[in-house]
């Protein structure tokens, strides 16, 4: 039988346990989440985890605010298996702390690095592509359709430099809404907010930006494959100069 | 004129400058809108695979100059037009707002005379800052020949200013742009360079050479880099190919733009600010130009194949990086690591350092990839011919895109 360990669906909930399994000494087959389906062979275990904020200085105490930083990304991730490599990424952690960093030749670490970098990239890229269109009432709003779970540290990069603007930026895959209200960032869950507003229909800086997409692309040098490679086309959906190549 | 056929015509006439670059400045959002990304962001690729970046347009195409290589020349019978520094406001705070740039790239042809077209640019910049308080990234031109005090004042507005150099020797500049001197370019540069004050072009200066046009060999070319970078602590330098926009017996009519070797430029001044290499390594006077067919890491280190193979534990970082495919960060994570394991071939796999043109240049634990018979010259050039060809068709532009 495989032990799981079962976690709440939140990143605290996941550290918690995590500290928890190294105090005692018990080694997991896998941690998943609260709506796991089990197969045969999995023996769920639910232990009475609290849901105490203290761990993040736990963890930074025992490791680094770095190695706290891998292991959100981490958990941002889009990997099955994401729980376990935030684990025994971990482990090592209390072991070699920032060491860790220079540790790639072990493959929990290799793969733990790979991951994180994954999402940051991820995130990076998004800081570019991400397109607002303006709603009837000011607000700026995007869709968005990232592989991983960004929305909320991509937000955070949109509410420096739009602290003056209401804005929202919705991940089409997950359905989830991060909502900016020039104060503060909401992640909200579609099926608990539904978005009224609609935008202007014909938008003149719309098709001033496609006009000036056409325009600086020089045809002698034209290079597809290039494009596509720092560009991937499943992102093109909704980035509004590609949206009409597709 | 409508609003979007002026857009066309100035980005049109100014998409030939190579420089799209947003990184390199800390500016903050001091209760306004926006603010720069240290390492730049790319917004979008055109369809010449080149990164956009910022708003690239010129505040007007009616130049009184003639530059030969230049679409935009007085003798040029093409629609002219002029933004005002409204519109050019306007248009990069509604792009902005929406995700599309990351500001504004604000260059000009020469309206009335150097100093009338840099007062319309600070204008424009200064509208920017001050009425929209915008503290997004703003590249501007610094036009040769203003007077000192415009550049003073533009320089304490935006986050880079660039003048180009356009070619290595003044002669040259002569010929195909008779209005223009070397000397003022380069006095820009120095003025640049010795100013003391930590907001006065916080991103450094840039310039730019276009490369085709004229006799010069990749020796004088990417010299003239080198003794840029160390004069006037240029951040960087471009290279851009010449594109035959304007039929004139002094200009080379060339069907398709020297991209290659454009490429070649973009690596071998790679190689002078990260890899420590000098000019003198790469070419001299009997070797003038770079190999098409090689990268000038690759051609050097075929070259010197005594220095190789280099043992992966015990090369030191700058030994490191004379490996073709081993880059700086690949140098790092290896001394990193070696500090606490011996490095086998498995280990540098699960590293991610890619060996695919490294396993010919390296040693681990005194093992070669294959046999040792093959460490000779002739069989890996064949092989790394062909693996440069793959990638370069894939990766052209990707060079003048790096991050500084
Ligand atoms: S100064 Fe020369 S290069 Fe610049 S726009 Fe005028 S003609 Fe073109």
């Amino acid at each position: 039988m495989n032990n799981i360990y079962i976690y709440n669906n939140n990143f605290i909930s996941l550290l918690n346990l995590i500290n928890i399994l190294i105090i005692n000494n018990t080694k997991p087959d896998n941690i998943k989440q609260i709506d796991y389906n089990p197969t045969l062979f999995d023996n769920l275990i639910k232990l009475n985890i609290d849901n105490n904020e203290n761990i993040i200085n736990i963890i930074i105490k025992n490791t680094s605010k770095n190695i706290l930083k891998t292991m959100y990304y981490l958990y941002l991730s889009r990997d099955d298996n994401k729980e376990l490599i935030i684990y025994y990424f971990y482990k090592n952690s209390l072991k070699y702390k920032d060491n860790i960093y220079s540790m790639r030749n072990l493959k929990c670490v290799s793969e733990a690095l790979k991951i994180s970098q994954y999402v940051s990239r991820e995130n990076h890229k998004f800081k570019g592509f991400t397109r607002f269109k303006e709603l009837k009432n000011n607000i700026l709003y995007a869709e968005i359709n990232p592989t991983n779970n960004i929305i909320y540290i991509l937000a955070i990069h949109f509410k420096k430099r739009l602290s003056n603007e209401y804005f929202i930026i919705k991940d089409i895959t997950r359905n989830i809404f991060s909502i900016y209200d020039k104060k503060d960032i909401y992640i909200v869950n579609g099926d608990n907010f539904r978005l009224y507003e609609e935008s202007h229909k014909s938008d003149f800086i719309e098709d001033l930006w496609k006009e000036f997409y056409k325009t600086i692309g020089i045809e002698s040098r034209k290079n597809n494959r290039c494009r596509m490679n720092f560009m991937p086309k499943k992102y093109w959906k909704y980035i509004v100069e590609m949206s009409d190549e597709i | 004129m409508e609003l979007k056929e002026k857009l066309r015509i100035l980005a049109d006439s100014a998409k030939y400058d190579a420089s799209c670059s947003s990184s390199g400045s800390k500016r903050s959002n001091d209760g306004g809108i926006g603010n720069a990304a240290f390492s730049g962001i790319c917004h979008s690729f055109s369809s010449d695979g080149r990164c956009i970046s910022l708003l690239k347009i010129l505040m007007t195409n009616a130049c009184i100059y003639d530059c030969k290589y230049c679409i935009n020349r007085k003798s040029n019978n093409i629609k002219r037009a002029i933004f005002s520094p409204e519109e050019i406001s306007s248009i990069t705070i509604n792009f902005y707002r929406r995700n599309y740039i990351e500001g504004l790239f604000l260059s000009s042809g020469i309206i009335k005379s150097p100093n009338y077209t840099m007062e319309k640019i600070i204008e424009t910049v200064k509208l920017l800052r001050h009425k929209y308080k915008f503290n997004g990234y703003i590249h501007a031109k610094a036009i040769p020949g203003a007077s000192e005090y415009l550049i003073k004042e533009l320089g304490l507005l935006v986050d880079r200013l660039s003048a180009n150099i356009e070619f290595t020797s003044n002669d040259s500049l002569k010929l195909l742009a008779p209005n223009k001197e070397t000397k003022k370019a380069e006095d820009i540069m120095n003025y640049i360079k010795l100013s003391k004050s930590r907001k006065f072009v916080p991103a450094g200066q840039s310039t730019q050479m276009i490369i085709g046009a004229t006799k010069e060999t990749d020796y004088d070319i990417i010299s003239k880099s080198e003794n840029m970078y160390n004069n006037y602590k240029l951040k960087r330098v471009f290279y851009s190919a010449y594109i035959s926009v304007n039929k004139d017996n002094l200009l080379p009519t060339l069907e398709v733009p020297p991209l290659r070797r454009e490429h070649r430029l973009y690596q071998a001044d790679w190689l002078l600010r990260f890899y420590n290499y000098k000019v003198n390594d790469l070419l001299d006077k009997n070797n003038p130009n770079f190999n098409i067919l090689l990268d000038p890491k690759a051609d050097w280190a075929l070259r010197h194949l005594e220095e190789f193979p280099k043992e992966i534990n015990k090369a030191s970082y700058y030994d490191l990086l004379k490996v073709p495919g081993i880059g700086v960060k690949s140098a790092k994570r290896i001394i990193l690591s070696r500090k606490h394991f011996k490095l086998d071939y498995n280990d540098l796999k699960k590293m991610g350092i890619v060996l695919k043109r490294a396993k010919y240049f390296i040693t681990c634990n005194n093992k070669y990839f294959i046999s040792e018979n093959y460490f000779n010259k002739n069989f890996i050039k064949t092989n790394l011919i062909l693996e440069d060809k793959e990638t370069i068709n894939n990766n052209i532009s990707q060079l003048s895109l790096f991050n500084e």
